[in-house]
Parts: structure tokens; sequence; C-alpha cells
């Protein structure tokens, strides 16, 4: 059980935290209190309006909760300035990951622009970071229109890196893909949180990426953090009909395959 | 022509350059603030926007009278009027450029811990500057248009061609102000749009930069050059010589006046003499000179009187003269010097035919044909209690249409049976080169317009030697005289330089 005073060791901790608009008349999300623990990956699953991208956003404050407290590192961010805390946070959107009129290498090194780092220093983190997600050296130069879907969120990917090197928040990040391009970015995830321990909150509407990437899962429903727990637990021991009538077809696609 | 006035073309290329170029960047500068705090609030920007909008909406010369008191004549107000234009295309722009940053750009910029000037200086600017540049070349050709009309208040450029141009009658003058004015502003426009070009949101920014530092650099550089090419057509003359501005109306009498008195100060004293002429009317030529921005210029007393001491003029010209000495000296310390000799009052002109068809003499008789008469008068005789109001009361005028006309296309309106009365100047010499007759004012209406030397006490003072040598001019010109020098110009079309010039030789005055 963990502690109020945030002395545990998740990366991230959530605790009833809720957001409300209209002085508290409709809410997008309620009560949602998991943590994420080091180099885990939690996955949180929903439809669109589920408030899934809100309790994502509570994290780095580009949403500021209205109830409940949010722990990074063991510290309530409300607490900090919220610069300092983006700056020390990565985050990939489904959107607009890179800006059109910066260079690939000036993308990447825009974390660490806005920290003041050098030019020179900033330029070989960059093409360091390229390496991380399978990129060559000669895209650092190229624009973004001239690099395909896969490259410019591989490109965004690795940006959130430079920026939070232990914990990443992914809101819907490969929904705009074709399916192999999404399924190789989603293999290049497992890889990076299995190889440099990061800490993944990762944001999904679809359920096999749920599975194929999530140590734990979290299911979102009208605000409500319905369930969390491992794949297995979802499967097998569903705590509401919403979760039993979400996880069917694939513990029953699963049982099929035992046979 | 060209060639004798290309040394004056690229001096006004460079003036109208520098105007609008200079309110353009003040422009900028204003406008693209404006147009980032527009994003504050609703309230905010509809309170910007309409200021500019309505900015917009005010006739130029308008503006530039508006202006007039509180800045004078000259570059200034020039430069704060066409500033005031330029203002509304790069406001709303900007606007609308920041408006429109996506909203997942400006959440990814927070996202990775931008603070507010980092995301406005990175982002928000660099996406929004495409769009204020479209607003920068609108407000740039905008500018070089509405420059043309500095020229009224004296700020120099090419309108200075088109003013003398449309005082002269001349339209060969007004094209060669014109055409250059047009071709300025399509080179603007072209440039602008090279830079928009390179500006595209998928370009790079430093490779931008660089681009854009040697486009300036290039402007720069030609700029650079036109003003040494200019510089040998500047003033001559003595760098310790003092130094006097002469003013004058934007009509040919004045013009000519004008330069009577700046070449007898040049050749006679030495002076270094300014001209500012071609001035747009007598309330410019008079906050001028009570500013001290001009030190004398030519007026006429039913003038003075009328339009700027607002008082009912005498109808004794000796009277009218007295009357009009003493308050300008008292109200504000301006001397008129004696008299030049002739007076150039108001008058109706009709076609001499027409006067003889339907036995016209006098302004009496025309009263009675008025309601099939199209007249054409100046806007200052439109709006002077001395001219169409008071006539058309005096006399009970009821014309079938009045037009506002520039004084320099009027009389050609009248010869060329395009409105049937006009209000003439006596001294005009298109009366008799144009075949046209004065109606006499048998109702004794027009006040007397004797003409003389208005200056500031304070020059006089300072130069006893001026005022000796202006006062030679006393008695010298009357009507017959000047109605032939306003030929010479308005119907041989030689230029008021040269037709004063010959005008003090002949009387020994130089």
């Amino acid at each position: 059980m963990p502690g109020t005073d945030g002395s545990d060791n998740g990366v991230v901790r959530l605790e009833g935290v809720g957001k409300s608009y209209d002085g508290g008349r409709t809410f997008a999300a309620r009560d949602v209190t998991f943590a994420v623990a080091r180099g885990e990956t939690v996955v949180l699953l929903g439809s669109s309006g589920s408030g899934k991208s809100t309790v994502l956003k509570t994290i780095n404050r580009l949403i500021e909760p209205t109830e409940g407290v949010v722990f990074v590192r063991g510290e309530n961010s409300s607490a900090m300035r919220a610069v300092e805390l983006r700056r020390s946070i990565g985050y990939v959107a489904q959107e607009v990951a890179l800006f059109p009129f910066l260079s690939v290498a000036e993308n990447l090194a825009l974390p660490l622009r806005v920290q003041g780092v050098g030019k020179q220093e900033r330029r070989a983190k960059a093409l360091e970071a390229l390496g991380w997600v399978n990129l060559t050296d000669d895209l650092a130069d190229r624009m973004p229109f001239q690099l395909s879907g896969g490259q410019q969120q591989r490109v965004g990917v690795a940006r959130a890196l430079l920026a939070g090197a232990d914990l990443l928040l992914m809101d819907e990040p490969f929904g705009a893909l074709d399916a192999v391009t999404r399924e190789a970015l989603q293999d290049e995830v497992v890889r990076l949180g299995e190889e440099k321990e990061v800490s993944i909150l990762f944001v999904t509407h679809d359920l096999f990426e749920a599975l194929r990437l999530g140590d734990r899962i979290g299911v979102m429903h009208q605000g409500r953090l319905e369930q969390i727990g491992k794949p297995s637990e979802l499967m097998n021991r569903p705590s509401t009909d919403f979760v039993r009538e979400l996880f069917e077809k694939p513990k029953r696609q699963l049982e099929v395959l035992e046979q | 022509m060209l060639h004798e006035r290309a040394g004056e073309l690229s001096h006004r290329l460079v003036e109208h350059l520098v105007l609008s170029l200079s309110a353009t960047l003040i422009a900028v500068v204003i406008g693209v603030s404006m147009g980032m705090l527009a994003l504050r609030s609703r309230h905010v920007r509809d309170t910007i926007l309409g200021f500019a909008s309505i900015v917009q909406t005010v006739p130029s010369l308008a503006m530039l009278t508006f202006l007039l008191p509180f800045f004078g004549i000259g570059t200034k107000p020039a430069i704060i009027a066409l500033t005031l234009y330029a203002l509304l295309p790069i406001v709303r722009n900007t606007y609308s450029g920041l408006s429109e940053v996506p909203r997942a750009m400006l959440e990814m910029a927070d996202a990775l811990g931008m603070t507010r000037t980092q995301r406005m200086l990175w982002i928000e600017a660099r996406f929004a500057i495409p769009f204020v540049l479209a607003g920068v070349r609108t407000a740039a050709v905008v500018s070089v248009g509405i420059a043309t009309l500095s020229a009224f208040i004296g700020a120099g450029g090419l309108g200075v061609f088109i003013n003398r141009g449309l005082a002269l009658n001349n339209t060969d003058l007004v094209l060669f102000g014109a055409i250059p004015a047009g071709l300025l502003a399509l080179y603007l426009d072209g440039c602008l749009a090279t830079v928009e070009g390179f500006l595209k949101p998928l370009r790079n920014t430093r490779r931008l930069l660089a681009q854009a530092v040697g486009l300036l650099l290039i402007g720069i550089t030609s700029a650079a050059g036109l003003s040494t090419m200019s510089d040998s057509s500047g003033s001559v003359g003595d760098a310790d010589a003092p130094r006097v501005v002469v003013g004058s109306k934007n009509f040919t009498e004045q013009l000519i006046l004008g330069q009577m008195v700046a070449v007898l100060l040049e050749e006679r004293l030495g002076y270094r003499v300014e001209r500012r002429l071609n001035l747009a009317g007598t309330a410019v030529c008079h906050e001028a000179l009570t500013k001290g921005e001009i030190d004398l210029y030519v007026e006429y007393t039913g003038t003075a009187l009328a339009s700027v001491l607002q008082q009912d003029p005498p109808r004794e010209p000796d009277e009218a003269w007295r009357v009009a000495k003493d308050e300008y000296a008292q109200r504000f310390d301006l001397v008129w010097l004696p008299r030049l000799g002739f007076a150039n009052t108001y008058a109706l002109a009709v076609r001499k035919r027409d006067a003889q068809a339907n036995g016209w003499t006098a302004v009496s008789d025309l009263a009675r044909d008025a309601d099939r008469l199209r007249a054409g008068f100046t806007s200052e005789f439109l709006e002077r209690d001395d001219g169409f109001p008071g006539l058309r009361r005096r006399y009970g005028l009821r014309f079938a249409s009045v037009v506002d006309m520039d004084p320099g296309l009027m009389y050609d309106a009248a010869r060329t049976g395009q409105v049937d009365v006009i209000s003439a100047f006596s001294t005009d010499g298109r009366i008799a080169a144009f075949d046209l007759f004065v109606l006499d004012d048998d109702l004794r209406f027009f006040p007397p317009y004797d003409a003389g030397i208005v200056a500031r006490g304070e020059f006089l003072r300072g130069h006893p030697e001026a005022r000796a040598l202006l006062e030679e001019l006393s008695g010298r010109l009357d009507e017959e005289a000047m109605r032939r020098l306003n030929h010479a110009v308005d119907g041989e079309g030689r230029a008021p330089i040269e037709v004063a010039r010959e005008f003090l030789v002949a009387r020994g005055l130089i």
C-alpha cells in the first residue's frame, strides 16, 4: 500500500485524480488511482471520451486536475513548476509529432534547446537519439515532410526519450499509421521499455495494441478506471461486466490457441 | 524630359521609398504587437481590429489635413498617416496567423516544456510569419500608393511630380510621377512575394534567415546606390549661408511667386533656399508658417481674413490689407510685407461663346439660367464662406450640378465642355488662353484678394537684408503681368522657375 507522502518507488502515482468542467457538473475523469513502476509499461485502454487522454495529460499538467494528487518521482507535481515538470517527461502525441518548419535534428533537439543546451551538444545528442529508434544519421537534416509517417513517429519517440529518459507519456501515438508500420513501432516500444528501463504510460483504444504492449492494462470507461491489472487478471478475473465483455474475444482466441 | 529630370527622379524615388518603407516598418512593429494583443480576448480583438478598420476608411487627404495641426507639414505627418493606413492588413494578418496555429502544435510546444516566450518566438511567430508577410506585402503596396499624396504636405516623394503636373495641367509630368510609383509598387510586391515564398512553413528556419539577410543586403546596396546618384542633384550653395524655407500653395501662380521669391533670395543674397512649394492649400501653408516649418509664402488679403482669421473681410482693399496686417502681427507674429501690386480675386468664368449666346455679362445674369448649368469648383471654393456658400446666398444661385474639381483640371473641363461654370482666379492665364469669360461680380460679393508676402516676424528680425530685398518686389506685379506669367506656364508649358527668373531679370531685380 503506497503512502501519501510519496516515498514509494513508483515513477508516477495518481491518487483520486479527477477533472471536472462547468464547476463540477461534467466529469472527464473521476477518482482515478494507480501507479506506474520503474521500467513498467502501463496501457490505459478505452474508447474515445472514456477519459484516458485526460488522465494522461494530468501527469505533465497539459490538463490541471480538479481533484486528487499526481506524484511524479515521488514529488507532488502541482508543487513543481509546470515547465520544469514537463521538461523531465517525454511526450508523444498522435498528431503533429514534428514541427514542419524545423529539420529532423532541430526537432529532436527541442527538449535540450528549451533547457539552453549548446548547439553542438544538441546536435550530437540528436544524432545519438536517431540511433535509439533505428533511424540513420542522414535523416538529420531532412525536413519532416520528407519523411514517411512511420519515420516521423520514430523521431517523435526519440525526441520524447531525449526529454524524459525514464518516463514517457504516449497518447495514441500510432493511431494514424498503417498496420505494418504500427506493429514495427510497437516492437520498438517494447524493446525500449526493456533495454532502457523506461516507464511508459501508453493510451490507446486498440485492445490488441494494449495486449501487445502493456505489462498492466487499465480499462477506462466513462471517466472511471474500471479495473487495472495484468492482461491475464483482466481476462480471468474481470471485476465489472464492461471489462468481462471487452476481454471476451481475446480470451476465447487464447483458449483456441491453447487447445 | 526623362533626361533633364533623371537626377530629380532618383532623388524623389529614394524619398518615396524611404517614406513608404519606414511607414511599413513602423507599422510592422506596431501592427504585430497589436495583432498579438488581439489574441488576449474577444473584447480586445474587436477594439483593435475595429480601430484599424476605421482608420482605413478615412480618406487619405482628410487624414493628412487632420494630422496637420498636431504634426505640421513634412515627412513626420506623412509617415504617421502612412503608418496608420499600413496597420490594418498587418494587424489582421498577424491576428489570423497566430490564431490559426494548430492546437496540437501548441500542446506539443507546452509538453516539451517551452516557456511562454519560447513558444511565442520559436513556434507561434514562425508559424504566423507567412501570414504576417502577406499583410506586410499589402501594407507596402498601399503605402507606395498613398505616399504619392504626401507631396501635398511637403514630404516629397514621387507625388511631387504628380502634384506639379496637376497644378500646371501637364499630363506628362503627372505620368512621370505616377508610372515610377506604380512600378515601385509592383517591384516591392514582387520582392516581398519572393520572401514570402521562402517563408512557407515547410522551409527550414536557418536557411531562411540566411536568405532574408541576403535579400536585405541587396535592398540596402541598391538604395545606397540610388541615393549616391541623387546626392549629385542635391542643393547647391554655401553651407554657412543663411537658410530660408519658401512655401507656396498648389497652383501655378503660387509656384511662380514661390520660385520668384526663392530665386531672388538665392541670387541677390546667396541664401540657401529650401523650396516647400505645392503645399495643399491655405490651411497647410498657414499651419506650416506658424510652426516655423516655412519662413514665408505669398498670401491674399481676402483669403487671410476669411479663411485664417475667420472674419468677414472689408470690401475696401486697403482696409482689408490693414486689418490682415494688424491681426497677423498681433495673433501670430507674422508680417505682411507691402502688397505685390495685383489682386487675384475669385471670379465665376464661363466659355466666351456661351456668354455671348446667352447675354451673360454679370453673375446676376447667370443666376437666371443657373438651373440648367453644370458648375465645377475647387474644394476650397466650395468650402470657404467667401466662396460658393456666400455667393450662392447673395445671388440665389441654384446650379443643375456642382462638381468638386482639382484646380489644375477645372479650366480644361470648362474648355472641353464638361462643365459650364468654374471658379476662376482673375489672374489665371488660362482665362485668355482657353477663351473663357469672367463674369462681373455686380453685387460686390467677392472681397479683395491683394497678394502680399507673409513672413515670420522672427525670420525678418534676424534677416533685415532679406526684408529689404523682398520689399523691392512691392508694387512690381499688376494683374496683367501676373496673367502673362501664368499663361507662360499654363499655356506655353514653361517651367515656373524659368518664368520667374525671366521676370526678375526683365525688371532688373537680379
